[in-house]
């Protein structure tokens, strides 16, 4: 030993164990505050890769702008890059045609494929002269297209233009969804064939991406000045503004209230957890420290020992925290690769997130330096006389005795140890009423999920086969079921517009055909009546005995009503056996859906096919398999005749969305809730293990060991309930707070109580005190009374 | 009558060469309301012996009877429940209850023992002890003899057959040793416990009825007023 400090080591390791839970509490601040924060990074890095898929990576639009004002535009110095934009039949409902086929004739410069990521050209190269065009690679499947082949485009107005492929881009969402062929020209070109079509409203548009780190907002405040446009030509890209902070929206304004909200008070509640923690091992050890003053240490030598050790604590509990937080971070990282490799396959596996180990690293360092400085002070007060009289660690706090008159002893003492100190009762109580109101407020992203973003119905196909009337032959499911790599194929039919009596008068109905693979995922939708199981109620249904109904508000159908329905042959009367909340298509106003057996349907209208197949297809298959399946419905009913549609790439949107943001929402609550037990439970070890002694001279006196135990949970419990009480106070009105700002704003819902979350941590809580209680206190019964009062604790 | 018997009682620490043997056949007996005091070197396992005899620590071997009951072959609940009502302990760091003040720290035993404290007889007990106008203090508002005086009550309260104190008077100066003394040999006399004392202080030893000896783990009878008597 060099120093008085080089007693830090050797003090640690003789206090093991008061060491470890320090270093443990520590750890579990920082990995919660990385956790959150790295998480929140991702999430953050998550959504603006889908912003940049699903809608570009260009930060402001401007409309009708002219040619020299782009070039204008695009030589100030914050531009990164810009395009001119147009589109025509964007809407397909203005015959643009390529061999029949419906398509999008798309205008840009080629600076755009800088802006937008999904219009990569897998091969060849943007057209350089007059005549070229790119097509996706939908088109040139279908058609067996090669670079440099000729396509002849049909123009509304009866003209064809030629035009020769250079170049190739990949699959659009969109365009799979509604079978279309998409064409990419120059903008001069499709400048020319927009004045030359029968386009009036001609909209020309740039779109614009700015350098990193400048100032977007006020750019394109500086923009609209210089070149006077009004606020409703500009557009911005809202959500991916909103990834890198420079959204302006009132929406998107909320939500970084409501974040900023959230850090706070995890950095508190981290705060509190280390204070707290510290505080309890500082306050174990007065009689150390005053026998370091008893040995001649003055007050600055033991400030400076007390600062020094709790840098030390942090030097491996902050890595450790630091290191355990981005665990997580990597293993939702994964996770989010796994579940969407087309939206996440960007994300490192090992991504670093550096904002995440910041925040968790001086939130650690910073709280656990100032924490110190409040017990050193205190240490560095002891007296060197309470050093050798005994009892030093609980003399100066004691005030007044403990009140045995309404509960055992036991008891009394317990609540009385969780009130004695005072500052630690508020820092053990805050700390539990943290964890809760960190849980409530995080809650309320479940309901902002839930609004913001629909996930899919299980019956969602991949692929859809639509053609007029009921012509598709029944057997063509069959054939297409045995295409390797389709998982499930099943159709409707349908009959439009069928006229039905009921007793709110005469309407009109659609009348649909489920299979039972249909009407059991219709089950989920069915609403329940009071002594009657689903389960009968779809029973009754699939063999004929009724029909189901969809709600669409009060002149809803009800359970029990008679519908009389008329398809020439005699009217036929039709029970509905149930209601469902809803259902995957629409119809008009007034219009009624009514769902019945393939049977009921064959008996009621004489047709015996479908007007759609839907095909949901195996993880693996790929392309081929939709390429086979398409065949096959274009050999059986033709080309012409088959409306085909797959979906694949717009049902990976959606699943992306809800995946990443499930995995965020639910991995904050979990990590809170889990951060909650691991610090009650250290809490509560570290509240019992400063009393060590104490508790052995009651051992010695004669308290049994479930007197201890209800000692140790009288004490636990009356930081729990304080911690519950306030904790729900202020969790509801942060979850009020936060339902308002992020839903109510937003979508008009009005905040109920939330039962669920409030019940899912109390639960915890309570669980956690049990877990925190039972530890403990069984240690103090197995401990060697005689070790304890001796002090060879 | 015999009320403590002590038989082949071993306390050892440790394995193969680095065993140590706290206490080794230790063997004695001693009459109701007998006060002997035990006398020895620092680490001789004097405490050890004490530990042992309350049952606050487990024996390696030997027997330890208390008015017929073998202490050891009691459960832990019930041991401690039996040390309770019967053995009363006074250390020489007092160990008092910092949260309770004088006369709850004298009724805890009762306390834990689910019993209600008899009024009359604690301000008989506080009387004894001279505590009468400090039994609303706080521990940490009490001199070293007063604390110790109440660790002596706390001891005396459940009336238990066999008190045992652990150089009680260690912490203490001569006059309040002197009081603690007098309080231990009224209370044997009256009450007529039996006391077993560790003390470091001959002229203490010497108010004993008998002294025993430790040394090195083994305890050696000398004898004393009842032995000189008898003799």
């Amino acid at each position: 030993m060099r120093n008085y400090l080089d007693l830090i080591p050797i003090s640690q390791k003789l206090h093991k164990r008061q060491s470890r839970m320090t270093r443990l509490s520590i750890a579990l601040s920082v990995f919660l505050v990385t956790a959150i924060f790295g998480m929140a990074d991702m999430e953050i890095r998550s959504q603006n890769a889908q912003a940049k898929i699903n809608y570009g990576e260009w930060h402001a639009g401007f409309a009708f702008m002219s040619d020299e004002e782009a070039a204008l535009l695009a030589q100030r110095p914050k531009v990164m890059a810009s395009t001119r934009y147009d589109t025509l039949n964007y809407k397909l409902n203005m015959h643009y045609q390529v061999e029949g086929n419906d398509s999008v004739i798309i205008g840009f410069d080629e600076s755009a494929l800088d802006i937008f990521p999904t219009a990569r050209i897998i091969e060849g190269s943007f057209p350089k002269e007059e005549g070229g065009v790119i097509i996706d690679e939908n088109m040139r499947q279908r058609l067996s297209l090669n670079l440099g082949d000729e396509i002849t485009l049909f123009v509304p107005d009866g003209s064809q233009k030629t035009y020769y492929v250079t170049g190739i881009l990949g699959q659009f969402p969109m365009l799979a969804k509604a079978d279309a062929y998409g064409l990419v020209l120059s903008i001069e070109d499709f400048r020319k064939l927009s004045l030359e079509g029968a386009q009036d409203n001609y909209d020309s548009y740039i779109y614009v991406k700015f350098s990193p780190w400048c100032n977007i907002q006020k750019e394109i405040r500086e923009i609209q000045k210089l070149f006077q446009i009004p606020e409703e030509r500009i557009g911005r890209n809202e959500l991916l503004l909103a990834t890198i902070g420079q959204s302006r929206d009132l929406s998107m304004m909320a939500i970084y209230v409501v974040a900023l909200l959230l850090a706070v008070l995890v950095s508190v509640a981290g705060i509190l957890m280390i204070t707290g923690s510290l505080n309890s091992n500082i306050a174990q050890r007065t009689e150390f420290f005053g026998m370091l003053r008893c040995l001649g240490a003055s007050k600055e030598q033991v400030v400076r020992f007390v600062r020094r050790e709790a840098l030390c604590w942090c030097k491996t509990a902050v890595p450790a925290g630091g290191l355990l937080g981005m665990v997580v971070v990597w293993g939702l990282s994964a996770l989010l690769r796994y579940l969407s490799p087309t939206y996440f396959g960007s994300m490192p596996y090992f991504g670093i997130s550096l904002i995440g180990i910041f925040a968790g690293s001086v939130i650690g360092v910073i709280t656990v330096f100032l924490a110190a400085k409040s017990p050193a002070k205190k240490a560095s007060g002891v007296s060197p006389l309470t050093a050798v009289s005994g009892n030093a660690s609980v003399k100066s706090q004691v005030k007044k005795a403990a009140n045995p008159r309404f509960y055992r002893v036991e008891t009394a003492l317990g609540i009385y140890h969780a009130f004695g100190e005072h500052k630690n009762f508020w820092l053990m109580s805050c700390s539990f009423a943290f964890s809760i109101i960190l849980f409530l407020t995080f809650s309320v992203a479940v309901d902002f999920m839930k609004h913001a973003v629909t996930p899919l119905d299980p019956g969602t196909p991949d692929v859809s086969m639509t053609s007029e009337g009921n012509s598709i032959d029944k057997n063509l499911t069959r054939e297409i079921g045995k295409v390797d790599g389709v998982k499930r194929v099943y159709g409707r039919s349908f009959a439009y517009d069928v006229p039905v009596q009921t007793q709110r008068g005469d309407k009109k109905a659609c009348l649909v055909s489920y299979d039972s693979c249909q009407f059991a995922w219709a089950g989920k939708s069915l609403l329940s009546q009071a002594g009657t199981k689903k389960r009968d109620i779809l029973s009754e249904v699939m063999e004929g005995e009724g029909i189901l109904a969809v709600y669409h508000g009060e002149d809803s159908l009800t359970v029990g009503e008679r519908v009389a329905v008329d398809f020439g042959e005699g009217e036929r009367q039709l029970m509905v056996s149930g209601i469902l909340s809803k259902c995957p298509f629409r119809v008009s106003d007034g219009e009624e859906i009514l769902i019945c057996s393939e049977d009921t349907f064959q008996g009621l209208t004489g047709e015996d096919a479908y007007t759609i197949i839907d095909v949901q297809l195996t993880k693996r298959a790929g392309d081929d398999v939709v390429r086979k399946i398409r065949t096959i419905g274009a050999n059986t009913l033709g080309e012409k005749r088959m409306s085909f549609s797959d979906r694949r790439l717009s049902n990976g949107e959606v699943k992306g969305a809800v995946w990443s943001f499930e995995l965020f929402v639910y991995g904050f609550l979990g990590v809170i809730a889990l951060i909650c037990t691991f610090h009650i439970m250290n809490s509560i070890a570290m509240s019992v293990a400063a009393r060590r002694g104490q508790y052995g001279a009651m051992r010695a006196v004669g308290m049994d060991g479930t007197q201890m135990l209800k000692m140790v949970a009288a004490e636990a419990v009356t930081y729990g309930v304080w911690g519950m009480l306030a904790g729900c106070a202020l969790g509801l009105f942060f979850n009020w707070l936060c339902f308002d700002r992020l839903i109510t704003l937003r979508w008009g819902t009005a905040w109920c109580f939330p039962v669920i979350p409030l019940g899912v941590i109390l639960l915890v809580m309570v669980c956690s005190l049990a877990f925190a209680i039972y530890s403990p206190a069984k240690r103090i019964r197995e401990m060697s009374v005689v070790d304890t009062i001796s002090g060879k604790s | 009558m015999e009320l403590l018997k002590v038989q082949n009682l071993s306390k050892i620490y440790g394995q193969g060469e680095s065993q140590v043997k706290a206490l080794w056949e230790v063997s004695f007996s001693m009459e109701k309301g007998e006060f002997a005091a035990v006398v020895g070197e620092s680490g001789s396992g004097k405490s050890t012996l004490l530990h042992c005899v309350g049952g606050l620590d487990t024996p390696t071997g030997g027997k330890v009877l208390l008015d017929g009951e073998d202490l050891f072959a009691l459960d832990e609940k019930k041991r401690t429940v039996f040390r309770r009502r019967n053995i009363g302990f006074i250390f020489q760091a007092f160990h008092l209850i910092e949260e309770l003040n004088v006369e709850q720290n004298i009724a805890f035993p009762l306390l834990l023992d689910g019993q209600k404290p008899d009024q009359g007889k604690m301000e008989e007990l506080l009387g004894l002890l001279g505590l009468f106008d400090r039994r609303k203090h706080l521990p940490s508002q009490l001199s070293g003899g007063q604390k110790q005086r109440v660790a002596i009550g706390r001891a005396l309260i459940m009336r238990p057959m066999l008190i045992l104190a652990d150089e009680p008077t260690g912490n203490l100066d001569s006059k309040s040793s002197r009081d603690v003394m007098d309080l231990l040999i009224r209370a044997s006399r009256n009450y007529q416990q039996t006391i077993l004392m560790i003390t470091h202080n001959d002229n203490l030893a010497s108010d004993a009825d008998r002294v025993f000896r430790v040394t090195d783990g083994h305890l050696t009878d000398m004898g004393g007023k009842t032995y000189e008597k008898l003799s």
